[in-house]
């Protein structure tokens, strides 16, 4: 019953949330709806007994890639309003695709079938709390044996995001100072101080 | 408890992706390579790279090609996937060699594009061998995104940041259109093993199971830029520095169509009568469109977009006449298309003038006059991407028509070769350009020796492909029945084609 | 062994033509010559082991190079198919064309393009040697085109000359006819023997002798269908008549090109056709009667035109044209040993007679026309006296090449005791007289007399250079001793064919050859020598002689000068309807077909390409957008498709 409450206000607040997402006027107001999104979301997934997931939805979507949205709209001198302006003469037929595409969705899902087979298919048995094992533990079980394989190459993934992101960002311009220790340590009195003897009235 | 997952994992068994450990290990130690001595070891680096490259095509011909799956059924290596990684490696060597003494011409010299080559070669490979949603996923994603970085290196000219960005955001709706795919096979089966997916679908399916199928195959045709997933091919092939057009024109498709095939005929071998509908469909707008559309076109580059969509829509016809002999046809006709491929980049790449890179049709004129080596080579090529014998390029639509016919597939054979005459229009326009149109000036002569010797193959291969057209073919016979050896043989879906009436 | 006589011209070519410009002109002569030259040796020492291998039995022996193409029943191998016939004929192209080779580089001396023409010669060798060892129909048809296109790029060689790029195109197209007739037979042979290999189809003749096949509800008599087809083929590459048109105009091009294509090699392909396809011949007679007839026919009509034609060049082409009418008559009568006898020794002493009269145009500052020449003999006397050699030997005076070779064909010819042998032999005999007399004519109008040049020629006028001469001797040395040396292996009792030729013991007119009266061996002698006095009487002692001839028969005259007006024939009968055909749909295509039809397709094609592109706006959200909706679309269809198919 309570769980039942909690997934109808959780569920509800998300759409909400993510209609306000693209509605707000404000693009602030918009990554402020997202992340509470975010959170509705990981309250769903603590139902599901995912909490692992939950956690690592709030602390890397709303902590970090909310958080940076969240600069990037408010650093940036873009007028929102304008970029609408254009776009909206698509919004009729986009409802009009977006409906259709949504009544297909909703027959697949109210019409649904499991393949008989289908609970024996999944490779990790579904980890039941009463084992002892939380799923972080079991998550942390598979991760790093049955798929390696994936997240050896998701760093790889990364590493090329890496790479990109220095490649299209990064450049060294000129004239920038930088406190370089080493210079700093290495230096000594005798290369930067000339002590000149000055007679008094002659001038440098 | 649960130490069984811990034993099962079997570091012998790791032969099978030697190649890709390899080529990914040696990415790190150049990365590091690259960043201790920054950008003037771009040809270093560059060089490296090919030789990596090299090796790791040696290392995958040294290994037994006998079907294994490893990793948890992740990664599988049988003839095909070790054609096409062959496939994929020569493509991705000549264009690094292409593009070396492009990159400093057009000021991005950055030791970092032949180590993102290297990479997205990687991906490509993974894609090929991809024989899980998750590897699938993960191998595509890393392919694009160091293509993605590609086309925007050039970050200061607008066209170039312009085509990456578009490139990006397409290409993250696609992600997100397979990854719903994925998640509603999932949904159904309650797997992403293909050899289990294949299993749990042939039972029954639902509605449900085929909407997941299409989403998956828009993903991926999304890759091969097949109608009406194309829509940035031409945009990013003409934004993007036209080292990097080459390089998406030339390997990126081959990957992806090898791995369309083996999701087609593996985990989705029992929807053959569904897939075959979609597939029917797409080659069919990828021919007609990338026949009609190139005709308006006069940036060269721009043009070759187009011309790659209705060549993947030629390849698409060999896959949905399906059978060892229809994808025979379709390994063929990508290895000829990648070699013409491969060459005519290396002309396009030679389009410069005072300096500059020029790009539209016009300013080929009169090339016959002013560099005639480079203008038979331009018109033999053009002549055999428009499949005149006794060129290459005939050969491999021939192998296709041909398949289609023997699959009973008149339509798609009637239209296809109806496009390719269209499609000829413009390949031989340029002919008639270079050799009839008052002289434009002339290009800036230079040449590296290795683009050279990447065109100089082509042109032989191109030429010379009549003389002994066995080996090739043999082998992909090989690599394409390999598919069907432990599966049922599919049905030639004669009787298919009436059903989309 | 088989590699070294057959690769190393390919290699010359591909290092002269690729890198032509690195390795300079000298560096281009140098590996092109050394090739052929290597070829040349390399297949003189396989004649000796192929022929006399196995203690005097022959060694015929085929090497396999590698699958080239396997399509279900049709497989076909690159193979080198080294026999009796295809050594005598590796060693024939591998002389001619080194002894051509080596003039070359003395007679373009002053040409831009040494490289580019020296890597056309090995080329062209190297499709020759790949056609006369072709183990397969298909491969003979390769290296049949292959010398076709060598010698359209030679022809045309000197491209800035109109005249050149017109020939080329003529002997392009003129050969198309006959290659159409080929590719044919060789297509009605795969459908009859269900193979294109040699040795495989040869063994089925016999059996399929009688076979038949369908073609428009009629019945044909298969063996003969496809050797008629094959034998269209060779008369186009061959210069038999009806197509021969083009062999004078071919004489564009540089004279080494005349001397190892038009008449020495390339042209003697089609006779080495019907040779290596005897055994399909042989079950053919009624197809050996059509090929006696136009070989006899195309001897006596190429004859009275060599009679009367003034370019020095033309004579000799003529001439070709006719021994090679002499040659075809010998197959026709089975007498396949004596044809690639004379084959032989013709090309001896007719790559002579053109390098050879090339030295002379050399020497006149490049004048062709033999009324601007004479009395040059004593400022060039070696090339006089090979010349001299030369043309006894084709007029087939006794104890030179020629006569060997011409004899034993005319006495094969009256030995088939037919009517169409015997009437071969007879405009055999003609035309030996004419040869004879336009020999001497070339040889009293060019070198005797009084010298009608200009002055300033006749000061110029100088022997050539050893590396033109040098080859001239060596051939003059097979014209001279090639007949006397090979008569016995040949056409005489120890015949070296063995397997390579097949002849029905009945049609044997070889051997039946030795039988024949006397007056029938001594006759084409007395031809000879008639025609050589003649050509003195008209040349040199009454040399108002010609001109009263020329009005008396000037009908006669009129006809053989404008070379029995075939090429007016072919113009008006072929080419201007075509060409007002063409105008005709022309019109009609332009105004009616076009403005529907691809005009009208090209720019709605066009419009809807310009269409196609609008939709590429470069919006983002706009392509999204069309990927979202093809993506609904598809789903929308099967949604359509499985509700209905289910409701």
């Amino acid at each position: 019953m309570l769980t039942g409450l909690a997934f109808y206000l959780f569920a509800a607040v998300v759409l909400v949330s993510a209609i306000a997402v693209i509605t707000a006027r404000n693009p602030v107001h918009s990554v402020l709806f997202l992340i509470l999104t975010f959170f509705n979301a990981a309250g769903l997934f603590i139902l599901l007994g995912a909490e692992f997931i939950a956690m690592i939805l709030v602390i890397v979507y709303v902590g970090a890639v909310a958080v940076l949205f969240l600069f990037v709209v408010m650093m940036l001198d873009i007028s929102f309003s304008d970029l609408r302006k254009g776009a909206m003469q698509y919004v009729p037929m986009g409802l009009i695709i977006g409906g259709i595409l949504l009544a297909e969705l909703i027959a697949v899902f109210s019409a649904w079938k499991f393949a008989p087979n289908a609970a024996d298919n999944i490779a990790v048995p579904f980890v039941q709390s009463a084992e002892g094992i939380t799923n972080t533990e079991a998550i942390g079980r598979v991760l790093y044996t049955d798929y390696v394989f994936a997240f050896q190459v998701s760093g790889l993934i990364l590493l090329v995001a890496m790479i990109g992101a220095i490649v299209l960002t990064h450049r060294t311009r000129p004239g920038v100072r930088k406190q370089k220790v080493a210079d700093q340590q290495a230096r000594k009195k005798s290369d930067v101080l000339e002590i000149k003897k000055v007679t008094s009235g002659t001038g440098v | 408890m649960n130490n069984e997952a811990m034993t099962s994992f079997d570091f012998s068994s790791l032969g099978a992706i030697l190649p890709e450990l390899f080529l990914a290990v040696a990415g790190l130690v150049l990365l590091v390579a690259g960043v201790l001595r920054g950008d003037k070891s771009t040809n270093f680096i560059g060089g490296a790279v090919i030789w990596c490259l090299g090796i790791a095509a040696f290392i995958l011909i040294g290994l037994e090609w006998d079907r294994v799956s490893i990793l948890n059924g992740m990664f599988v290596m049988d003839p095909f996937a070790g054609f096409m990684k062959v496939l994929v490696i020569g493509g991705l060597i000549a264009s690094v060699a292409l593009s070396m003494q492009y990159l400093h011409q057009d000021y991005i010299a950055r030791f970092e594009y032949p180590i993102l080559v290297l990479f997205s070669g990687i991906g490509m490979m993974l894609m090929i061998s991809a024989h899980d949603m998750l590897a699938l996923y993960v191998g595509l994603e890393l392919q694009s995104l160091a293509l993605y970085v590609l086309a925007s290196i050039r970050r200061d000219h607008i066209k170039s940041a312009e085509s990456g960005m578009k490139y990006f955001v397409l290409g993250a709706i696609s992600s997100g259109i397979l990854l719903f795919g994925i998640s509603l096979l999932y949904g159904y089966a309650g797997t992403t093993n293909f050899a289990i997916l294949g299993d749990t679908l042939s039972h029954n399916m639902s509605l449900g199971v085929i909407i997941g199928l299409v989403f998956v195959l828009a993903g991926v045709a999304f890759k091969i830029s097949a109608v009406p997933f194309h829509m940035w091919t031409p945009d990013v092939y003409e934004g993007a520095p036209a080292s990097v057009t080459a390089l998406f024109a030339i390997v990126p498709k081959v990957a992806a169509m090898a791995l369309l095939i083996r999701l087609l005929f593996e985990p989705f071998a029992a929807l053959q009568s569904e897939w075959f509908q979609i597939i029917w469909f797409i080659a069919l707008a990828s021919m007609v469109l990338g026949a009609f559309a190139g005709l308006a076109q006069n940036n060269i580059k721009r043009l070759m977009a187009y011309s790659s969509i209705g060549n993947m829509g030629y390849a698409l016809i060999g896959v949905a006449a399906s059978g060892a002999m229809g994808i025979t046809a379709v390994i063929v006709y990508l290895a000829i298309y990648m070699a013409m491929t491969a060459g005519v980049f290396g002309v396009i790449l030679c389009m410069r003038r005072d300096g500059n890179a020029v790009e539209n049709i016009d300013d080929l004129a009169g090339l016959s006059k002013n560099a005639p080596k480079l203008a038979y080579i331009l018109a033999i090529l053009m002549f055999s991407m428009a499949g005149i014998p006794p060129l290459a390029g005939f050969f491999g639509k021939f192998l296709i028509f041909q398949s289609a016919v023997e699959s009973g597939l008149y339509t798609l054979a009637i239209l296809g070769i109806i496009s390719s005459v269209v499609a000829a229009y413009y390949y031989l326009r340029i002919i008639k350009v270079m050799f009839f149109d008052e002289p434009a000036d002339k290009f800036d002569a230079e040449i590296s020796l290795s683009r050279k010797l990447v065109i100089g193959l082509s042109v032989i291969g191109v030429i010379f492909f009549i003389v002994n057209p066995s080996p090739l073919i043999d082998q992909s016979r090989i690599a394409a029945s390999s598919l069907f050896s432990g599966l049922d043989d599919v049905a030639t879906p004669d009787t298919a084609e009436n059903n989309t009436q | 062994m088989e590699y070294l006589a057959i690769f190393p011209p390919l290699v010359g070519f591909l290092m002269a033509f690729l890198f032509g410009r690195q390795m300079g002109d000298k560096g281009a002569q140098l590996i092109t010559c050394s090739g052929v030259i290597i070829a040349a040796f390399v297949s003189c020492v396989l004649f000796v082991q192929v022929i006399f291998g196995h203690d005097g039995h022959g060694d015929p022996r085929t090497v396999h190079l590698m699958q080239w193409m396997a399509s279900g029943d049709f497989k076909i191998n690159w193979a080198l198919r080294v026999d009796q016939l295809a050594v005598v004929m590796m060693c024939v192209v591998n002389i001619v064309s080194s002894c051509v080779h080596v003039y070359s580089v003395g007679y373009m001396s002053h040409d831009k393009c040494k490289a580019r023409f020296m890597a056309y010669l090995s080329l062209f060798t190297f499709a020759m040697l790949m056609l006369v060892t072709a183990d397969n129909l298909v491969q003979l048809f390769f290296g049949w085109e292959g010398v076709g296109v060598a010698s359209y790029l030679l022809i045309g060689f000197w491209n800035h000359k109109d005249s050149a790029n017109a020939a080329a195109i003529k002997a392009f197209v003129v050969n198309r006819v006959g290659d159409f007739g080929l590719a044919l037979g060789i297509f009605a042979a795969f459908v009859v023997f269900g193979t294109v290999q040699f040795d495989a189809m040869f063994e089925m003749a016999a059996s399929k002798a009688d076979a038949t096949m369908t073609f428009f509800g009629q019945d044909f008599h298969a063996i003969t269908v496809i050797a008629l087809l094959l034998f269209m083929g060779a008369m186009g590459k061959s210069a038999q008549l009806g197509l021969h048109t083009w062999l004078p105009d071919a004489m564009e091009g540089p004279t080494p090109v005349s001397a190892l294509i038009h008449a020495a090699t390339m042209v003697t392909a089609g006779v080495f056709l019907v040779a290596r396809m005897s055994p399909v011949f042989e079950y053919a007679p009624n197809a050996l009667l059509v090929v006696t007839l136009v070989g006899a026919a195309t001897a006596f009509v190429a004859a009275t035109i060599g009679m009367t034609q003034f370019d020095i060049k033309r004579v000799i082409a003529y001439s070709t044209m006719s021994q090679l009418g002499y040659m075809f008559f010998a197959l026709g009568v089975s007498a396949y040993g004596a044809a690639i006898f004379h084959l032989m020794t013709h090309a001896f002493f007719k790559a002579l007679l053109f390098l050879g009269a090339g030295s002379v145009i050399h020497a006149m500052s490049n004048e062709q026309d033999m009324r601007k020449m004479g009395g040059i003999w004593k400022k060039i006397p070696t090339t006089y006296v090979l010349m001299w050699i030369g043309s006894l030997a084709l007029a087939g005076m006794p104890f030179f090449a020629g006569y060997y070779s011409k004899d034993i064909i005319l006495e094969a010819a009256y030995a088939d005791h037919t009517w169409f042998g015997e009437l071969a032999y007879y405009l055999g005999i003609a035309a030996a007289v004419m040869t004879a007399f336009y020999s001497a004519r070339l040889l009293f109008m060019t070198f005797h007399g009084k010298p009608r040049a200009d002055k300033h020629t006749m000061d110029h006028v100088h022997e050539s250079p050893p590396t033109m001469l040098t080859p001239l001797m060596i051939l003059g040395t097979g014209a001279l001793f090639a007949g006397y040396l090979f008569y016995d292996k040949f056409v005489g009792h120890h015949q070296i064919w063995q397997d390579s030729i097949f002849v029905l013991p009945e049609n044997d007119t070889v051997e039946a050859a030795h039988h024949v009266p006397y007056w029938v061996k001594k006759l084409p002698i007395v031809a000879g020598a008639l025609g050589l006095v003649l050509g003195w009487v008209f040349y040199l002692k009454f040399v108002g002689l010609p001109s009263v001839f020329t009005k008396v028969f000037k009908p006669l005259h009129t006809l053989f000068y404008n070379k029995w007006y075939f090429d007016e024939i072919y113009n008006a009968v072929f080419v201007k309807p075509a060409a007002a055909f063409g105008r005709v749909f022309w019109a009609t295509d332009r105004n009616v077909v076009d403005g529907l039809g691809p005009d009208g397709v090209a720019k709605t094609s066009r419009g809807f390409g310009a269409m196609l592109s609008k939709f590429q706006t470069g919006y983002v959200f706009q392509y999204a957008f069309v990927m979202i909706i093809g993506l609904i679309a598809i789903i929308s269809w099967f949604f359509f498709k499985l509700t209905n198919g289910q409701g």
